[in-house]
Order: structure tokens, then sequence, then C-alpha cells
């Protein structure tokens, strides 16, 4: 048997027209049971990408598959949680009433879909307020209300459109938290955000859009290191700063020095030799080493250089 | 938000069965919803209020009749150019175009959408929703106002007469049905449907309607059915036909009054009633079952 995990959602060739106007261009993906982040600006086709996702949308070309069923079939839509971004709900019902009346197209049962919607939105923290008017919640308990009928059903897939609005930080920290648990429970996600360290918190690799196209699939440190001609940039701090860039001048993965404020911005073109040889130099460095802070290789900065 | 448990989503496997419910129930739960929603709608709420002022005008009416207008035919003129022509009407089409064009414009009929269930019960089971609502008021309204005349007992030299009241309530909730199917129709097709609701209304029912027996147009109305049924089943007098159907005046009675009207036969005023609820529905269906169903897509 194979430890392969299973692949939930399946962009095979994917394109989308809209009139004469492509919005994706033959884009090919795969999410298994993992947190896979999706990554672009506004307009570059990741709404698009969204709904042929939970089929919303047909594509012109190409295959969209959910757990092996055509997305926009029923089989498919029972296995997605979606939770969009935009901020509408039924107001007048409460948030416990709204989920059980999703959940009771899902077959559920009048009684079981209400405990199921009790169970959710405690579980989301909203134990206190989810038998109040959805009308009189503050954005951040909308927001579990989205998350609770997106996550209510016991989806295999689920698609989280920017999840963290209006969440304050313990509440964001506790979604994180909740997201990475996902994948095992063998649930798959795929998770659109603009807020790119948060995204990169919680997600095993990142799908970066642009301009219709799949620019890049992979874990952002792989992504970072397909980029030779960015050299990696980093900050020190410590003692003696004026010999310590004599001496880094002089390594070959060192393209170049400069002085900062406080400290040194070095340039590496190999950055893996760079932290060997670095390791040994900071153990002896009389005076210390302080801080040695990486500039660009988070997503934020991958992001910036594959899309510039 | 607690992240302790298991349970918040979860699965069993790939092969899951996925649990279906079926078409009549997704109809009937859909129905349930829409009925739910309706109830925290103002207009529900207005909806007493204005059986009050309907019951109060039609009192003093009754109280200021000339002498020679007998109590049915006051209820009956009421009835049909109040209720049937006027306030029925817009009342169904305003809570059948909420119903349905609400959830698209706000986007929350994507948390539909995205439920695996077929869009086409969703929406059936909302025309049924406003249907059965909309005959209900309809019904409630042809009661006040007959209570409101019948209370006038000199108006009634040979007695009351509650099967103008059954008559009506059976002609007003068919026109309450055929009315939220038209709804339905236009809140799924185009963006601002309220706006082609009046056009129907004023342009079709009160205009076209009206013509003599020869226009072929008044054929495609809900009024002109309705009328032929309600000549057919008041067995009016001919000053009232007359009344009724001000542009036929004379050849109203010879020709509507017992011809059938609840024949199911081609060109019987109930088969064009079907004909009609059943092709807005089927266009209705069509609009709001298509996957790429957004509003930005509709006019």
């Amino acid at each position: 048997m194979s430890d392969t995990p299973p692949i939930v959602l399946e962009f095979d060739s994917v394109t989308k027209w809209y009139g004469s106007v492509a919005a994706l261009l033959d884009v090919s993906f795969q999410v298994c049971t993992e947190v896979v982040g999706l990554v672009g600006k506004n307009g570059v086709g990741k709404s698009t990408l969204m709904k042929l996702a939970v089929g919303l949308l047909n594509p012109s070309q190409g295959a969209v598959r959910v757990c092996g069923s055509d997305a926009t079939t029923r089989e498919a839509r029972a296995r997605i949680g979606f939770c969009p971004d935009f901020d509408r709900l039924y107001e007048p019902l409460s948030g416990v009433k709204f989920v059980a009346w999703m959940l009771r197209y899902h077959g559920v049962a009048a009684r079981a879909a209400t405990m199921r919607a009790e169970e959710v939105l405690t579980e989301l923290g909203l134990a206190e307020d989810m038998y109040r008017p959805i009308r009189e919640y503050s954005k951040g308990m909308r927001q579990r209300v989205r998350l609770g009928q997106a996550l209510a059903h016991r989806p295999q897939f689920v698609l989280l459109d920017e999840p963290m609005t209006g969440l304050d930080p313990v509440a964001r920290a506790e979604l994180a938290d909740l997201i990475r648990g996902l994948p095992q429970r063998g649930v798959g996600v795929l998770v659109s955000s603009h807020v790119l360290h948060e995204l990169e918190a919680v997600v095993d690799r990142v799908v970066l859009v642009h301009q219709g196209r799949l620019l890049a699939d992979g874990k952002v440190e792989a992504l970072r290191d397909q980029l030779p001609e960015r050299p990696h940039r980093l900050r020190l701090k410590g003692a003696r700063l004026r010999e310590l860039a004599s001496q880094l001048t002089n390594w070959p993965e060192v393209d170049g020095v400069s002085f900062l404020s406080d400290g040194l911005e070095v340039s590496l073109s190999g950055h893996g030799a760079f932290y060997e040889r670095f390791s040994d130099l900071a153990g002896d460095w009389q005076g210390g080493i302080h801080e040695l802070i990486p500039l660009d290789d988070d997503l934020a900065a991958v992001f910036g250089y594959l899309v510039e | 938000m607690t992240t302790t448990t298991n349970s918040a989503a979860g699965n069993s496997g790939l092969a899951r069965a996925v649990p279906r419910l079926s078409v009549l129930a997704t109809i009937l739960e859909s129905a349930r919803q829409t009925l739910v929603m309706l109830r925290y709608r103002r207009i529900l709420w207005v909806a007493p209020i204005g059986l009050l002022l309907l019951f109060a005008l039609a009192f003093v009416l009754a109280g200021t009749a000339r002498s020679r207008s007998d109590g049915a035919h006051l209820y009956s003129v009421f009835a049909w150019w109040g209720l049937a022509t006027v306030v029925m009407p817009w009342a169904t089409l305003f809570l059948g175009v909420q119903a349905v064009h609400g959830e698209l414009e706000d986007r929350t009929s994507q948390y539909l959408f995205l439920r695996p269930v077929h869009r086409v019960p969703l929406f059936l089971g909302k025309w049924l929703a406003i249907a059965a609502v909309s005959s209900a008021l309809a019904c409630c309204s042809a009661a006040a106002l007959y209570v409101a005349v019948a209370s006038r007992e000199d108006l009634w030299p040979d007695g009351r007469e509650p099967w103008l009241l059954v008559s009506f309530c059976i002609v007003l909730g068919l026109g309450a049905t055929a009315y939220s199917a038209v709804a339905v129709f236009l809140a799924a097709t185009f963006r601002r449907p309220l706006a082609w609701a009046a056009f129907f209304v004023v342009g079709l029912q009160m205009l076209a309607a009206n013509l003599p027996v020869s226009a072929g147009l008044r054929q495609l109305t809900i009024t002109d059915p309705l009328r032929r049924m309600t000549l057919d089943l008041i067995e009016p007098s001919r000053r009232l036909a007359r009344a009724l159907w001000p542009a036929e005046r004379n050849e109203a009675l010879s020709i509507e009054n017992g011809t059938g009207a609840f024949l199911l036969e081609f060109g019987s005023p109930l088969c064009s009633l079907l004909i009609l609820v059943v092709v807005c529905l089927t266009l209705g269906c069509w609009q709001y079952a298509r996957t790429e169903y957004e509003s930005r897509n509709r006019d």
C-alpha cells in the first residue's frame, strides 16, 4: 500500500476565460492533506481559482477535481468547506441556527444539525454568543460563524479566503493552530491571505498566482533557493563590526557588505556555505555576534521577487 | 477558540458516503427556511396593519354606498379592483423578489449553492413558500373585506353570500400562486426585478388585461384568466359583470358566464394560468441552476 496522502484538490491544466480575457491560464497543482497557501495580488485570478475550486465556476479548459469528483458535482460539494471573504450572513438568524440550516442540506437531521452546530461554534469560541442574532455580532464573531459553516459538515477539503480578517491576535493564533491541525484529521486546506507572515506560519507550501498563471508552487525555502539572481541578505549585529566586515568580504560566498547605523547588511550568493562557515566564526568572535536576521527569505520577500 | 478537541472538522476516509437530502425534502427545507426568513421581514409585520386598514376602509365605503348598490356588488368590486388587481399582485411580487433576489445580491446564496443539493429544488422551495404566504395573505384580506361589507346588514336584502368569499379566496389563491412564479422568475433573471415587476403589473396586468376579448395579448396576462374564473364562480348580474370587465360591457356575461373556466383544457383560464406558472418556473429554474450563476452575469 502506498503512503502517498490522498489528493483532495486537483487543478489539471485549468484555463478560464471571461469572454476574451483569460483569468487563469493552464494552471496545474494539487492539494493533499496539507495546508497550502494561495498567494497573489488582487486581480491576478485568485478569486477565479477559488470559485473553480468550490465548483461555482466551470473551467474553460482542463479539469478541477475535489476528492476525485468534478468540483461542480454534489459529491464534490459534500466534501468541500468554503469560508468566503464577504461579510454577509443571514443577519436575523442566530449563529447556531445559520450553521444548522446549512447542515440540513447535507442530509443531517434537524436535531443533530443543531447539536453539531453548537459543537463546532463552541469549539470556535462562540459558545456564549451563538444564540444571539448574527446582526449583533462583531466582525470576529461573524468570521467564526463563516468558519463554522465551512467546518460543520466535516469536509475533506477546506478553502479559507482571508480567514484571519477581523480576528484579534489571540483568536488569530488559535485559528492558526486549528488550521495547522486540520491535516492530521485528513483535511486538505487551501488558504488565501494577504497577511503573508501569518500565512507563512500556517502553510506547508504555497501556490503563487500571477497574471493568471501559476508562478510558483512549493515550500517557501525551496522557492527562495530557486532565485539565484537574488542574493540573500542578512542583517548582522555584534562587536567589532569593521573587522567583521573586512573578514566577510574575503569570503567567496559573500557578494558584498554594507554598513547600517547599528550593524551590517551582508549580501550572499551561497547562503548554505555561508551559514556553515559563519557558525564557526561566530563561536570564536570576541565580543560576540548579537543578531543575525535573514532579510529576504520569508514569504513576503519571495512573493515580491517573483512578481517583480 | 479552543483547538484541543478533534471535531471541528475531520473525516473518516475519502470513500465516505455522501448523505443525500431527497428532492422533496430539499424543497420543503428550502420552503421552511424561506418562511422563517420572511418572518423577519417588515412587510409581514405590516400585513396585520394593512388588513385592519382594509377592513376600516371597506367598512366606511360600505356605509356610504348608494342605496342601489347591494353587498354582493360592493364586495365583488372591492375584492376584484382592490385585491386581485392591486394589493395581491404587488405584495406577491415584492415578497417573491425579496426572497430570491436579496440572497443573490448580497451573495448569501453562495452558502446554499455550496451544499450538496441541486439548485432546482432550492428554487422551487422558495416559490412554494412565497405562494403559500401570498395566498394566505390574500385570503385573509378577502375575509377582512367580506366581514366589513357583511357587517352592513342593510346591503344584503336577500341574505349574505359567503360563496362570494370562497370564490374570491379561490381566485386570489390561484392568482398569488401565479404571481409568485412570475416574481421568482423575475428575481432569478434580472438585476432589477422590481422594475420589471412594475412593468409587468402596470403594463400587462392593468392595461393589457383590460383590453377587449378580441385582443389576444390579454391572454398572456394573469388578470384575464383570473377574471374569467371570477365571473364563472360568482355568476354575476349583468351590472356587476360590466363593473368587473368594463372593456366588454354587454358581452361579458354572455361570453364568460358559465363557460367552464376551471376545466383543464387548452385555452381555458385554468390552463392559461398553469402554462404561465410552468413557463416562469422552468425559465427561473434554468437561470438559477446554471453553475456560473452570479448577479453580475444577469441582465
